[in-house]
């Protein structure tokens, strides 16, 4: 679907609105899962809607000693970059809007960018709780960043093209991906974890020692946007490994199945664990995390070499 | 060495029903010994007021009309009463109980908190009495 | 203290925190992630219940009493009874000394799911707390069928117990007992073997058996470090006596042995119920107790889920009490967790503050 004008891919689809109301549906998804899965009811279909329009009608009260422009921008370049790499993704099932060599790359950027705003934001607090959660955050970062890259180059270098269109083609007329790479998987399945602070890897935003982590200080307007930003990533980053492992994704139903399915896995993962200290996530990371993602490059590349 | 300990249960959970109760929708048949909204039997009565001097939160007052007849009217102050059952256990008459049946006592407004117990007639003095604050009560 | 360098900088905890169900405000002097130094201030939360006990009658008192603490409510309740009735010479029943211990120990079990849950929660396993907490509804409705409130449940009168147990709801409580006794099996296994949990609360505030006992700790906490202190034990009250509790110790000292502890002990509850169901005297469940309270003073003590709780009664004949102290086990908790927080890195902080289960109501009063 190459040919819708530029304005209403950002605006209406892919991007823009049909990926917030998509976004705020996935987390539903996803809380009445966990609920589920804890033997409890769970909330109703438009609570995250609700949530939402809530955090939006309320008044945004920005700190003293803050830098007012980054406090206030931050959320919303946050926001717009998880939207902006909608734009290079199968989303729904559909062609890529934009395509050209490297987008990859480019939309692996654009989705970390919503954790360095993050990070940046609670480093512009002044508020205790704020410097530890961004130092939590960034230090996730950079130890969870490396093997989920490299968990998601496994599919890139067999395809051997960096352009998204192109792998999720590849993957669609081939085995699925998952089998060969089934280390590369579960890398990327709980990269994607660790990407959007979820739990076991959720220390950066530990409620019950850091208040929220980065957060703590935002509320109406900013955290409504950070929140959106969250679940815009969360779409995103099922499509992109849905695409590259599961088989690629062709039409609706199959984007609808497969991102689903992996959902129910991760939801699962969310509420068998309990939280990672921050240094035991980055041991296990730089340590089991790293190690596997190499090993699993390697005996690509060498399978390619062979071949 | 095990990670996901609760395996079994999470998976197994997905399956089962919620534990959650669905109330207002569905609603559990209280327990017979449930410490609910006191009721007071005028008939049974004798004016002894020991329930009154044993009670907590002072939550009940007995208004005398005529003590050699037995005309008595029970104000009760729901909202100062912790459901203690001090009451029922200090009566020797039992004419006082802890209802299981209404526990729902959640109002808009203060009025349903001061509820009048006693003969229709009684109460009915009483509350013609209180709006004629002229008329002089017996001693409470 | 000179708190105030740059370098490191102080992480309040509290008042308000999601970390703590209560307030209380501790201060920790952090220097990146590790924390250095600790602080505390209690008090948030005193109503000035002692000075209510003056000014109310010994019977409505006992109910004051009751809601220090919505936990342990009963154990207050218990010990003030025993207390009021050595003041007063009376002897209580054997059936209802035999109620009154059923009681007690069904809110240990109770409070020992709760803080199972909150455990988990504070460690962000939020499963473990969801499943605890429905389990523990099993013995909040049998609680509820025996008293008629969930809380705050009012079994005991000066002189006796207010209800009986009879053979229907004897057969509830072992039904509920048996469902509980096999989910806390699943729990001890969880708690013990689940390497993510683990790595929360293994070598987690090591307290050898020296410090215990030289910061004076009580309780579960100080069973786990191999202390041998009960009250149950060493001072029998109710029907201890004739049916006596088996100390659960463990040597470790970490938060780990705190958790395996606590488990023993709801082990230990059920066995212990059900000897008495099956034993249960038989007989009135009240004497009668005079209104004026002879002169005297008297204290009395009684094993909380939490620890020794102490109390001191004092009477002038009135009915009215003169004084009356109470000293909750929490109190002597705290020395133990400001001395073992030194070290440990911020993220342990809740876990340590909830491994001696504080409950800032009781001891604010």
């Amino acid at each position: 679907m190459y040919n819708i004008p530029a304005l209403v891919a950002i605006l209406v689809f892919p991007s823009g609105i049909f990926l917030l109301a998509y976004g705020l549906f996935y987390e539903w998804v996803d809380r009445k899962l966990v609920a589920r899965y804890q033997n409890r009811l769970g909330p109703r279909w438009f609570q995250p809607l609700a949530d939402i329009l809530k955090l939006l009608a309320k008044e945004e009260i920005v700190p003293q000693g803050v830098q007012t422009m980054l406090f206030v921008g931050l959320p919303v370049v946050g926001l717009a970059g998880a939207l902006t790499s909608a734009l290079y993704v199968p989303m729904f099932g559909l062609e890529p809007s934009f395509s050209f060599n490297g987008d990859l790359i480019v939309t692996l950027y654009l989705l970390s960018m919503m954790t360095l705003c993050l990070g940046l934001a609670g480093a512009n607090t002044v508020d205790r709780f704020s410097l530890i959660g961004a130092t939590r955050t960034l230090t996730q970062l950079f130890s969870y960043e490396a093997p989920f890259l490299l968990a998601l180059l496994g599919p890139a270098i067999v395809t051997g093209s960096w352009q998204i269109r192109q792998i999720n083609d590849y993957a669609h007329h081939h085995l699925w991906m998952a089998l060969p790479q089934v280390i590369g998987f579960v890398v990327a399945l709980v990269g994607l974890m660790g990407k959007l602070e979820m739990p076991p890897f959720d220390a950066p935003e530990a409620e019950t020692e850091i208040v929220s982590g980065a957060l703590t200080e935002y509320s109406g307007r900013g955290l409504a946007l950070f929140r959106i930003g969250k679940d815009v990533e969360l779409v995103i980053g099922l499509t992109l490994i849905s695409s590259f492992y599961l088989g690629g994704l062709a039409n609706p139903l199959e984007f609808i199945v497969k991102t689903l399915g992996l959902l129910v896995v991760i939801a699962g993962l969310q509420s068998l664990f309990a939280r990672l200290r921050i240094d035991q996530t980055v041991g296990l990371w730089w340590r089991i995390g790293a190690i596997m993602a190499l090993v699993q490059l390697l005996v690509m590349v060498g399978i390619r070499m062979v071949l | 060495m095990k990670i996901g300990a609760m395996f079994g249960d999470v998976v197994r959970s997905l399956f089962k029903r919620p534990a959650t109760e669905r109330y207002p929708f569905v609603k559990k048949a209280a327990p017979k010994n449930l410490r609910g909204k006191l009721v007071w039997d005028p008939i049974k009565c004798s004016g002894c007021q020991l329930c009154i001097k044993d009670c907590p939160s002072e939550a009940i007052e007995l208004i005398v009309l005529d003590k050699v007849n037995k005309r008595f009217v029970f104000r009760y102050h729901l909202d100062r009463c912790t459901f203690c059952d001090q009451c029922v256990q200090s009566c020797r008459f039992k004419c006082i109980n802890l209802s299981d049946e209404e526990w729902e006592l959640a109002a808009l407004n203060k009025e349903p908190f001061t509820v009048y117990y006693g003969r229709e007639e009684d109460v009915k003095f009483l509350l013609e009495a209180a709006a004629r604050p002229d008329e002089v009560e017996c001693k409470e | 203290m000179e708190a105030h360098e740059s370098k490191k900088f102080v992480v309040p905890i509290g008042p308000q925190h999601p970390a703590l169900k209560e307030p209380g405000h501790f201060e920790f002097s952090v220097d990146g992630e590790t924390v250095t130094d600790a602080s505390l201030r209690l008090g948030f939360v005193h109503r000035g219940i002692e000075k209510a006990t003056e000014g109310r009658t010994w019977v409505q008192n006992l109910y004051l009493l009751e809601r220090i603490c919505g936990i342990c409510s009963d154990v207050h309740g218990t010990a003030y009874s025993i207390g009021v009735e050595k003041l007063a010479g009376v002897t209580v029943p054997p059936r209802a000394q035999a109620i009154r211990t059923i009681v007690a120990e069904l809110e240990r079990i109770h409070s020992h799911m709760l803080w199972l849950g909150v455990a988990a929660h504070e460690g962000g396993f939020d499963t473990l707390f969801m499943f605890s907490w429905r389990d523990r509804e099993t013995v909040m409705d049998l609680l509820e069928s025996i008293s008629g409130n969930r809380v705050n449940y009012s079994v005991n009168l000066l002189g006796g117990v207010k209800f009986d147990i009879d053979e229907k709801q004897a057969g509830e409580i072992r039904r509920g007992l048996d469902y509980l006794e096999e989910r806390t099996r699943h729990y001890m296994k969880v708690v013990t073997t689940d390497e993510t949990f683990l790595g929360r609360t293994r070598g987690v505030g090591l307290m050898s058996k020296q410090q215990a006992e030289l910061l004076g700790a009580v309780g579960p906490t100080a069973r786990a470090s191999g202390v041998e202190r009960d009250v149950r034990v060493e001072s029998p009250y109710l029907s201890y006596g004739e049916f006596p509790v088996n100390i659960m110790l463990e040597t470790a000292g970490d938060l780990q042995a705190r958790f395996v502890v606590r488990i023993n002990e709801l082990f230990e509850t059920y066995r212990l119920i059900r000897e008495i169901l099956d034993h249960m005297p038989s007989g009135e469940l009240t004497t009668r107790m005079p209104r004026r309270i002879p002169e005297g003073e008297t204290i009395s003590r009684a094993e909380a889920p939490r620890g020794e709780l102490f109390y001191f009664i004092k009477s002038n004949g009135s009915d009215k009490p003169e004084r009356i102290k109470v000293r909750t086990p929490s109190l002597c908790n705290w020395g133990s967790v400001i001395s073992m927080a030194v070290g440990h890195k911020l993220a342990d902080m809740p876990m340590l503050l909830v491994g001696i289960d504080p409950c800032f109501s009781c001891n604010d009063r």
